[in-house]
């Protein structure tokens, strides 16, 4: 099940990118794929831990909303940008991750890089290390939208 | 297709104009964490309003699910690269511009 869905998905992958059907191309890319596939299968053997393909609705839930809030930071700096610098407050926090999963930790670091404004400078264990330029990003942050956001679609860790 | 010519020039006017801001904050901010911040302007809002700009242009064909592609790994590895950057400056003992301060303050006395 595991190799049916990565097959279907990089075949599929492969015909997107090329949009070629001329028999030699075709089996160009099909040699492509298994190649692929077979390191795959030896890569999960040395790794044990095996990369599910989720269906992605999840992320299509969460995509939108975090295309919404890069819009609305990159305003805010722009305007940091193009107005006088004096207005900056750059800081350093520590903001807590410990309700996100694990998994979702990468997410939600990469998310507040980002949103323009606030920069993922360290991960550890469940803190992040965020720089930002003006104090009150911070302030948003510790408001925890973006985490409750996360989690709500996710669910959270205990 | 005349309508979605304008929407697509000032898509792409707006995603110019992101882009010149921040390589304006580039040279405009004062120490290399602020910097990182006027790039990711760049990397994330111009390259999005850039690349819908030109989806519209496409007949929703193969191009368009390249477009998108770009797009998505665009979100994923501008982040990573600037995330990369900070935190080897971070770990390489580089200072923000606050602790800079307190450092001189500390001095002084």
């Amino acid at each position: 099940m595991h190799m049916t869905k990565w097959t279907i998905l990089l075949s599929t992958f492969w015909l997107l990118l090329s949009g070629y059907f001329q028999p030699l191309l075709l089996a160009f890319g099909i040699a492509s794929v298994i190649i692929v596939l077979f390191v795959l299968k030896r890569m999960d053997n040395v790794d044990q831990e095996k990369q599910e393909i989720g269906t992605g609705l999840r992320l299509m839930q969460y995509f939108p909303w975090l295309i919404w809030q890069v819009i609305t930071s990159s305003l805010q700096v722009t305007k940091l940008i193009w107005g006088s610098t004096d207005k900056l407050s750059p800081s350093v926090a520590k903001i807590n991750a410990k309700n996100i999963p694990p998994k979702r930790r990468a997410l939600y670091a990469n998310s507040i890089t980002l949103t323009p404004g606030t920069l993922s400078v360290d991960l550890v264990d469940d803190e992040i290390t965020v720089h930002a330029l003006q104090k009150s990003s911070i302030e948003e942050l510790k408001q925890e939208a973006m985490e409750k956001k996360i989690t709500k679609i996710w669910g959270e860790h205990k | 297709m005349f309508v979605l010519d304008i929407i697509t020039s000032i898509l792409l006017i707006a995603g110019v104009f992101f882009g010149l801001s921040g390589a304006l904050g580039l040279f405009k901010f004062p120490d290399f964490f602020t910097r990182v911040h006027a790039a990711s302007i760049t990397d994330s809002i111009a390259a999005i309003l850039i690349i819908s700009g030109l989806l519209l242009q496409t007949s929703f064909d193969l191009n368009t699910a390249k477009l998108l592609f770009i797009l998505a790994f665009l979100m994923i590895t501008s982040p990573t690269a600037s995330h990369a950057l900070a935190k080897s400056a971070r770990h390489g003992g580089l200072l923000t511009l606050a602790e800079v301060k307190d450092k001189q303050q500390e001095q002084k006395h």
